[in-house]
């Protein structure tokens, strides 16, 4: 079922929202966190259900533009970029995956559920990557301007 | 009064301080291990060694004669507002007003203090972050109102236990059985609401993913070890919870009653 983008962007805001209060984020930080989770959510879908990319693909990127949109807080609001990046990356990751492939094994469907299982590790894969990726670039810049 | 002018000794024991909060808090090893070297290093304390797992924290000096501690940590949790603290403190230690003794009382406070949002806010959070994934991934209005129910009763069921402090592996798994229970309860009452799609939104808080993702982090970053402890305890999570859901959900399946 496809839910148009402002909807799903209003769900994953809400989502990103809670899970920031469940890690005890600070006050001031949650409509920031939310706005982040939501825009990563909402490019994941338009990527995945628009454009048709693979999961790894439309993972990937939308842990990049989340990783950017944290970085740029973090250094805008003086805040660790954790704060931004552990909330703002729940939507997309592959709980639900680890807990279906799970469930499958349970209950005896082991090729199903291996193949759930591996799919939910190459999401986290492409997640991991991209804020690597955006991680070292950030640490890269600050290193050169610190040389200067 | 600064913090200027600590011995080795002081500067060690407040580094495993910050370490413990950090780690306590639920940082990322590498986070929690960048913190500890950039603050010896500005105590003159150079060739400080740090080695940090999620279990367990490590300083040493290179030297024979050198000092070196070990933490243990056993429980953590996750406290955003903690590790944005403890970040303002290590980088202001420059104009940091507290001399040492002073500063030390600071962070056992620190480490002590009960978090900031209370059981009540919690299990709402919950509640509602279940509801949004759920219409995240295509519930309709019913799935959203019977996850937001399931998530709160699991939330609630999850801190009303705390107090008999069960280990991680049975807290998730009557997590899971109460969420199946709920669910079916839930799909009773009213026959829009489909299984599937409560579920799947109710065990989001729940569900290791930050952890998986996390353990991969670590992995691509080089820290090998807290890679492997992350995932392993990812997959005993979502082991737990699909132990408890299959549980609730086959014997209601036994029993002959519909789904």
């Amino acid at each position: 079922m496809i839910i148009p983008a402002y909807l799903a962007f209003i769900l994953a805001f809400l989502a990103t929202v809670s899970f920031g209060i469940l890690f005890q984020a600070p006050r001031k930080t949650l409509w920031t966190m939310g706005f982040i989770g939501a825009v990563g959510w909402v490019v994941f879908v338009l990527l995945r259900q628009g454009m048709e990319y693979t999961s790894f693909n439309a993972n990937f990127v939308a842990a990049l533009t989340i990783a950017v949109l944290s970085e740029a807080s973090a250094r805008l609001f003086k805040q660790p970029t954790t704060v931004y990046l552990v909330p703002g990356i729940i939507p997309l990751v592959p709980g639900l995956g680890m807990y279906k492939g799970m469930n499958q094994i349970i209950a005896n469907n082991y090729d199903v559920g291996m193949s759930i299982l591996l799919t939910a590790c190459t999401d986290a894969g492409a997640i991991a990557l991209g804020l690597m990726m955006v991680a070292s670039i950030f640490r890269a810049m600050k290193m050169k301007s610190k040389k200067i | 009064m600064s913090l200027k002018g600590m011995n080795r000794q002081e500067t060690l024991d407040m580094a495993m301080l910050v370490g413990k909060i950090l780690l306590k808090s639920g940082a990322e090893t590498s986070r929690v291990e960048d913190t500890i070297t950039r603050f010896c290093a500005h105590f003159d304390f150079n060739g400080a060694n740090v080695f940090v797992t999620p279990t367990i924290i490590i300083i040493g000096d290179e030297r024979p004669d050198g000092y070196s501690c070990i933490c243990r940590m056993r429980n953590r949790t996750t406290n955003l507002r903690l590790i944005s603290e403890i970040n303002d403190f290590t980088y202001n230690l420059q104009s940091w007003p507290l001399d040492y003794q002073q500063t030390m009382a600071y962070l056992q406070s620190k480490l002590a203090e009960r978090p900031p949002y209370r059981t009540a806010l919690l299990c709402l959070a919950s509640g509602l972050g279940s509801a949004g994934f759920s219409g995240m991934l295509g519930g309709n209005v019913h799935d959203f109102v019977a996850a937001f129910i399931t998530g709160f009763l699991a939330m609630q069921l999850l801190k009303a236990l705390r107090g008999y402090r069960p280990s991680a592996f049975w807290e998730n798994a009557l997590a899971g059985a109460a969420i199946g229970f709920v669910a079916i309860i839930c799909c009773l009452v009213s026959p829009q609401c489909t299984l599937e799609k409560i579920i799947v939104g109710a065990v989001m808080p729940f569900v290791p993913g930050l952890a998986y993702t996390n353990g991969l982090r670590d992995y691509i970053a080089g820290d090998l070890i807290s890679g492997n402890s992350r995932i392993a305890e990812a997959l005993l999570f979502a082991v737990s919870i699909a132990v408890g859901l299959a549980f609730v959900l086959q014997l209601w399946l036994k029993w002959g009653w519909q789904l």
